[in-house]
């Protein structure tokens, strides 16, 4: 079915709309970064990004319509994130959704940004061979999803504590770096051999799925006061980012694989922001490939919250008519 | 000459009330106005759709949105400025928005030259406030809005008969100081939508021809108030 969909992600900090043919015709993806206005805090103030939600929500619905060539007639259904996220900025992309649907007399579908997640690889790999085990290492989340078919998912480990992603960028601060920290840890990890400081694990020699970042991080935050760097015999900082980073990867990847041995399944996906590192894609690809499992990633652009995997989700909602009402509440939570 | 009757919504979500109010070309306007909490993005549009069915007409057929613009519950008011943006946007039709203020003061009998002060209770220990004077049926601002101490209410109002709207939290201790000031008699004794109806159709009206700049929702707290500058009215 070549049905056209809108679709609204305002969960966090970005206001994103997407507009989709089919299930995989990204017709417009727009998505506008809040990181500006929230700089001097080092972190994301809510009550600022609903305000900025609502400021440029309307003249984005607008340019992605143009670029996508159609009007709001042309629309069959409309979607938007409901949880989980920051409540104030979700209801302001949960209202323009309701509102279009009632005005154009649309189906709305209410969709879980987590769940989201895993289909921006549905979006640029096609359709996956279930069952899949997804990592989603998103800025608040860091969680592991048995998936059995669209829409029969589990989560099977999440993170007791910080997520990875809050980690990495609470780590790049304490170095002085801005927020995000994820593309300069990154950046740094890929010219720098660890040093040899060997960092904590976290919960990787337990027998659980769960995660947990925030020993690392008071590890990192530790040795960041105990050590001279870049002084002469001292740590320079390149090696031990890498060294952290490294801790970050092996934690990732062993209980992701772990996670896929344990429920039978021969593919795996990684999403969500830190899924756009390059360290850890290359982590991943050596680890899956000699594991013999199979290993679906989207491109950059698609790893960071956008509104194209929350339409290619609708999309298989709508198909299968699971539509929400115009009574949908939103979540700050993650229900799952 | 009589200005052509028009089709018009208005949506006030700026309190934990739900206030609404339709016109219907030459109909008589109908409201509802429910108490919502934190429920408002619930049952908005459940509300809305009522409204409109019950003086037969569908949104398609509106011709102007008025809003509620604040200040008061940061989510209630971005609430219906989505929604109300969002039905604009879609059919094209000019949206106006009217402040809270404005249509506090509203709630007061409009006899003419006849002064009123409008106050809302901020969050901690200070209120918004304005003057209001009604002339030939319109209600006209008499000064911006000011964020003030009890005490510097109480000095700049005197005399003037206050509406005074109190939403959750209103400090108790704020008992005595308030009830030291004169009330207006009152033609509502709640936010009516009609009001917002009656403001925003008058606005329309006196300036028909536009344009209508998108309207910005009023954040009045602390030090953003003290960067805000309104415009003199």
């Amino acid at each position: 079915m070549n049905t056209l969909g809108l679709a609204i992600d305002t969960t966090f900090d970005d206001t994103s709309v997407a507009i989709l043919r089919g299930r995989r015709e990204v017709l417009a993806n727009l998505t506008l970064s809040q990181f500006a206005d929230h700089a001097e805090f080092g972190g994301v103030v809510p009550e600022r990004a609903s305000r900025k939600h609502l400021q440029v929500i309307h003249p984005l619905m607008e340019r992605a319509l143009a670029e996508a060539g159609i009007g709001f007639s042309s629309l069959d259904w409309v979607a938007v994130s409901n949880q989980p996220g920051l409540l104030g900025s979700i209801l302001v992309g949960m209202t323009v959704a309701k509102s279009l649907a009632y005005l154009l007399r649309l189906p709305l579908i209410g969709i879980n940004h987590i769940e989201a997640h895993p289909y921006a690889n549905f979006l640029v790999h096609g359709e996956l061979p279930f069952p899949l085990m997804h990592l989603v290492a998103a800025g608040g989340h860091t969680l592991l999803i048995h998936q059995e078919h669209h829409f029969q998912w589990k989560i099977v480990g999440r993170s007791v504590d910080d997520a990875a992603g809050e980690c990495v960028d609470k780590v790049a601060k304490m170095f002085g770096h801005p927020f995000p920290g994820g593309p300069v840890v990154d950046k740094l990890a890929l010219a720098h051999e660890p040093a040899p400081h060997r960092f904590p694990r976290p919960m990787l020699n337990g027998p659980g799925l769960d995660f947990s970042f925030s020993g690392l991080k008071t590890a990192m935050l530790y040795f960041r006061r105990d050590n001279d760097l870049g002084g002469s015999g001292g740590f320079q900082e390149g090696p031990v980012i890498a060294a952290f980073f490294e801790a970050v990867t092996d934690v990732l990847i062993t209980k992701t694989l772990r996670a896929a041995e344990k429920y039978g399944v021969a593919a795996v996906t990684v999403s969500g922001g830190l899924a756009a590192s390059i360290k850890l894609r290359h982590g991943f690809e050596a680890a899956c490939e000699n594991a013999g499992m199979t290993l679906y990633y989207p491109p950059p652009a698609l790893c960071t919250d956008n509104a194209a995997m929350v339409a290619c989700l609708a999309a298989y909602r709508h198909e299968a008519g699971r539509h929400d009402t115009l009574e949908l509440d939103g979540r700050a939570n993650l229900v799952g | 000459m009589t200005p052509s009757p028009i089709s018009v919504l208005a949506i006030d979500t700026t309190s934990e009330f739900l206030s609404l109010a339709v016109r219907a070309g030459d109909r008589p306007a109908a409201s509802r106005y429910l108490l919502c909490g934190n429920g408002t993005s619930r049952v908005l549009f459940r509300e809305i759709d009522a409204l409109l069915a019950e003086v037969g007409i569908a949104p398609a057929g509106l011709e102007l949105l008025l809003v509620a613009v604040g200040p008061g519950s940061f989510t209630g008011t971005r609430i219906g400025m989505a929604a109300a943006a969002t039905f604009a946007q879609v059919t094209g039709r000019p949206l106006i928005g009217v402040d809270t203020l404005h249509l506090l003061a509203a709630q007061s009998f409009s006899n003419d030259g006849s002064r009123v002060h409008a106050v809302l209770n901020c969050v901690r220990d200070e209120v918004y406030h304005a003057p209001y004077v009604w002339r030939d049926g319109q209600l006209e601002a008499e000064a911006p809005i000011a964020l003030s101490t009890i005490p510097e209410l109480a000095a700049a109002v005197g005399d003037t008969p206050v509406v005074l709207r109190r939403f959750p939290p209103a400090p108790p201790e704020w008992d005595d100081d308030l009830a030291r000031l004169k009330r207006a008699e009152l033609r509502s004794s709640h936010p009516d939508g009609l009001l917002l109806l009656e403001a925003g159709i008058a606005r329309f009206r006196s300036n028909r021809a536009g344009p209508f700049p998108r309207p910005e929702p009023i954040y009045l707290k602390s030090e953003a108030f003290r960067k805000w500058s309104p415009a003199a009215p």
